[in-house]
């Protein structure tokens, strides 16, 4: 299941069955679990996509899944369905990073946009990811000294005051400057910094 | 009473009482005085006639002394100085010398003292000398000396009688002629001849000068001599006393009998006294117990609640205590002597009331009593519990009817407070659980109308496509068709839920009863978790019930079960229903694997509003208990020996 998919996690037949027809009339994939724990048997690491959790469900609730996939590192967007009486758990469970919450009974066209950003946004981090990986692949191939000067670099300072701090010679930054910008496959310090700081400010999920 | 008057009240009281002690002592003084006044007075009289008797007799001796020395001065005469002895003198001498004249002989001498003759003659064995001694001698010579008689003194004579003699000179012409010599029995004088009266009243006798007694008219002694009289007897004289003693008087038996029958009768006076006075204590001490007996009656009916009315045979009243007074609202004054209607009671039930008055009066009473609504004086009604008993008197006659009356409108009006309050617990328990019903329904509901419009949304998105699967689009359609069907049926189950909202009694199959009630908590109990498992005994006979009432107490006892296995794991949360005959009884029970009841909640679990649930009321399983008692069943727990409670639903099974 590497594809991204809506993963519809409710008790009720009836219920599983209608969303998966009606996401399929939106071209939304998804999976269908009729319970948490099933779900969370079959979860992957590299699973994509979105979760739509009932909360009031037989066994496991979908605060308990929800709580079991954050433990696990997991950071799939959860969107909870929720009825009346479960609308101030709801709000908690948003304060603790869940992507929304829709009440029942709900608006069909509203659940699936809300499902579709939920897929964007899942899409995005995982490029946001992709490309961190490779940030740090590339930092990895550097030299220590490279590192130094590249730190400087991204400090804004020109080459001959790099020379002065590492008491090195203009010729020597010039050659660990152009290394660096190889190493990083970037032609300016303003794409250095770029990618750089994908890596160090983390965009919050 | 303050105690100043108490004692002056005593003070007179004892006067009071020692009045007839005094009175009595008194006149037993004043009748002694008198007795003894009189027996003085008495005495003084006596003496008095003693001392005049006793003049007259020696007046009477004297006066006999007198005349019997005048007929010896005329006898003498005759025969010394006429010398002469006439027969007629003769006889005059014979007639002298007598008993009653007490001389015993008459003697004369010449003038030279010579006897000249005596009567009687002098025998011959007498001596003169006895008559004639020297005394004689000396007296005959005293009485010529002195020319009158001379009486000598008493000496003894032969046969022991004392005896004197005196001597009359006689004279003629020619002078001192001879003496005349009477010789006197002392004896014979004092006591010969004395009147009868005078011999019975008094004892005479003389006395020497000595104070011996020479002579006494009777040998017995007088018992005393009180009433004695001594007086000279002169003549003869010589030292002689005459004394006379009243003999004892015959006892004055009239006074005796007075004064003992006085005594007797004083006696008598003060034993009765006596006898009254500790009757009167006697008296005063039951008095005084009546009192307080009658005071401690009075102040029991005083103060207390139940009000006590008494009426005779008519249904007049005759008594009512102040309880009555201050629940009707009347003075006593204003009610008795009243006949029916009484002012007491209520005009609306005036015909009732006297139904019941009568009854009352026939004695049809009901020994249980009866409840009447009556009336106060300012208008207020209030219901009465009156008991009518049987008034017998102490003699045993039934007299009248005795009424107790008890305002029971606060009790009444509890009770009934009571009774709608129970209603309203009934009914807001039932609008609870129906709600929660309600609730749970419209979130089961939720379930296919929400996968309906997901359908529908699907639907209308394939319709906006180009291309149209039929096939795909039937397909769909059923599906919301049987989710369509899904809310209906769940509809129509509430439907029937609140259409049996009238409660009635009606042959119940208890097994159907509880697949639907289950059926009602399904939904529920699967939401949270829960296993309902059922052991039904198959043909089990019916149960005249009210499917609903029944129906929310197995629910109830279900959902409690739930409750109680909420934190259980997930294999522990199983609720078991059970049927089973028991005899005449048919046992539901509901078992949970729950936290279990302690014993202090077990003790209190049927109390109003007690609950261990935060959202609790309290009220389930006291309402579930009134059910269970309504259909003469009844509503226990008991320890599951699988850990939790069970609770049992018993009810009688219907007899055909």
């Amino acid at each position: 299941m590497t594809q991204p998919c809506a993963h519809i996690i409710d008790d009720d037949e009836a219920i599983r069955d209608a969303l998966q027809w009606l996401f399929k009339t939106r071209d939304v994939a998804c999976a269908t679990w009729p319970s948490a724990e099933n779900f969370l048997a079959a979860l992957q690491p590299g699973w994509r996509g979105c979760v739509v959790l009932d909360i009031r469900m037989e066994g496991m609730s979908g605060l308990e899944c929800f709580d079991v996939l954050r433990q696990r590192g997991n950071q799939l967007p959860v969107i909870f369905i929720t009825g009346h009486g479960d609308v101030p758990m709801a709000v908690a469970a948003l304060k603790k990073g869940a992507f929304d919450f829709i009440e029942k009974p709900f608006n069909d066209s509203d659940l699936v946009d809300i499902v579709t950003r939920a897929l964007e946004i899942d899409a995005n981090n995982h490029r946001a990811e992709t490309t961190r990986e490779t940030v740090e692949t590339r930092l990895a191939l550097l030299t220590a000294r490279e590192q130094e000067v590249m730190e400087l670099i991204l400090a804004g300072k020109f080459n001959k005051v790099i020379a002065d701090d590492l008491c090195i010679s203009m010729r020597t930054v010039e050659a660990h400057r152009s290394k660096v910008f190889e190493k990083m496959e970037v032609r300016s310090a303003v794409e250095l910094a770029q990618l750089v700081n994908l890596v160090r400010n983390r965009p919050p999920h | 009473m303050s105690p100043p008057q108490t004692t002056a009240l005593s003070v007179r009281q004892r006067w009071l009482t020692a009045v007839p002690y005094l009175t009595v002592l008194l006149f037993l003084v004043v009748i002694a005085a008198l007795v003894w006044f009189t027996r003085s007075y008495d005495e003084e009289e006596q003496r008095a006639t003693l001392i005049s008797d006793v003049l007259w007799m020696e007046q009477n001796l004297q006066f006999k002394l007198e005349r019997n020395a005048s007929q010896l001065a005329q006898i003498g005469q005759e025969i010394l100085a006429a010398d002469r002895h006439l027969p007629q003198t003769s006889a005059a001498l014979r007639q002298l010398v007598r008993a009653e004249n007490g001389l015993v002989r008459v003697m004369w001498l010449d003038a030279e003292g010579r006897l000249k003759g005596a009567l009687p003659p002098i025998g011959e064995g007498e001596m003169l000398g006895e008559q004639l001694g020297e005394q004689s001698a000396a007296n005959l010579r005293l009485a010529q000396a002195l020319e009158r008689r001379v009486y000598g003194q008493v000496y003894a004579a032969a046969g022991d009688r004392l005896q004197f003699e005196v001597h009359v000179p006689i004279y003629a012409e020619n002078g001192f002629v001879g003496a005349m010599i009477g010789v006197y029995s002392l004896h014979d004088l004092v006591t010969h001849d004395l009147p009868w009266w005078f011999a019975e009243r008094y004892r005479v006798s003389v006395l020497d000068s000595d104070g011996h007694e020479l002579v006494a008219k009777s040998k017995v002694a007088p018992l005393s001599d009180r009433q004695s009289y001594t007086m000279a007897f002169d003549p003869p004289g010589g030292g002689l006393t005459l004394q006379v003693t009243a003999y004892q008087g015959e006892t004055r038996w009239v006074q005796v009998l007075l004064i003992g029958s006085i005594l007797l009768l004083g006696g008598i006076l003060v034993w009765s006294v006596l006898q009254l006075r500790r009757e009167l204590q006697r008296r005063h001490r039951a008095e005084q117990a009546l009192r307080s007996e009658s005071l401690f009656r009075r102040a029991m009916e005083d103060s207390m609640l139940t009000g006590l009315r008494a009426r005779d045979l008519d249904g007049r009243i005759t008594y009512v205590n102040p309880a009555f007074c201050r629940m009707v609202g009347y003075s006593a004054e204003e009610l008795i002597g009243r006949t029916p209607p009484m002012p007491y009671w209520d005009p609306e039930f005036l015909q009732q009331t006297q139904d019941i008055h009568d009854r009352v009066l026939r004695g049809d009473a009901s020994p249980e009593g009866f409840e009447i609504r009556l009336r106060r004086k300012s208008g207020e009604r209030f219901d009465a519990l009156i008991f009518e008993a049987p008034l017998i008197d102490a003699a045993g006659r039934h007299t009248g009817w005795m009424g107790s009356m008890l305002d029971i409108t606060a009790q009444k009006r509890a009770e009934e407070l009571a009774r709608q309050q129970e209603e309203r617990l009934q009914a807001t328990s039932r609008l609870i659980t129906m709600g929660e019903m309600a609730s749970t329904l419209a979130h089961e509901l939720n379930q296919p109308l929400a996968a309906i419009a997901s359908y529908n949304t699907g639907c209308i998105n394939r319709l906006e496509q180009p291309e149209i699967d039929r096939s795909e689009l039937k397909d769909i359609f059923d599906r919301i068709g049987r989710q369509a069907r899904r809310a209906g049926d769940i509809i129509r189950r509430v439907h029937d839920f609140v259409r049996r909202s009238e409660p009635k009694r009606e042959p119940l199959d208890i097994n159907l009863m509880i697949r639907e009630a289950i059926g009602l908590i399904e939904a529920d109990s699967t939401k949270r978790g829960m296993r309902i498992e059922t052991e039904l005994e198959e043909a089990l006979p019916s149960v005249a019930a009210d499917p609903v009432m029944i129906e929310q107490v197995i629910v109830n006892l279900v959902r409690n079960g739930m409750d109680a296995m909420r934190d259980n794991p997930p294999a522990r949360r199983t609720v078991r229903v059970s049927t089973r005959r028991e005899g005449d009884t048919l046992v539901v029970r509901v078992a949970d694997n729950g936290t279990g009841i302690d014993a202090e909640t077990g003790r209190r679990l049927f109390e109003p509003f007690f609950t261990t649930k935060a959202e609790g009321m309290g009220m389930g399983l006291n309402i579930c208990r009134s059910i269970a008692e309504l259909h003469h069943g009844r509503l226990g727990f008991e320890t599951n020996p699988d850990g939790g409670t069970i609770f049992t639903l018993s009810l009688p099974v219907e007899t055909p």
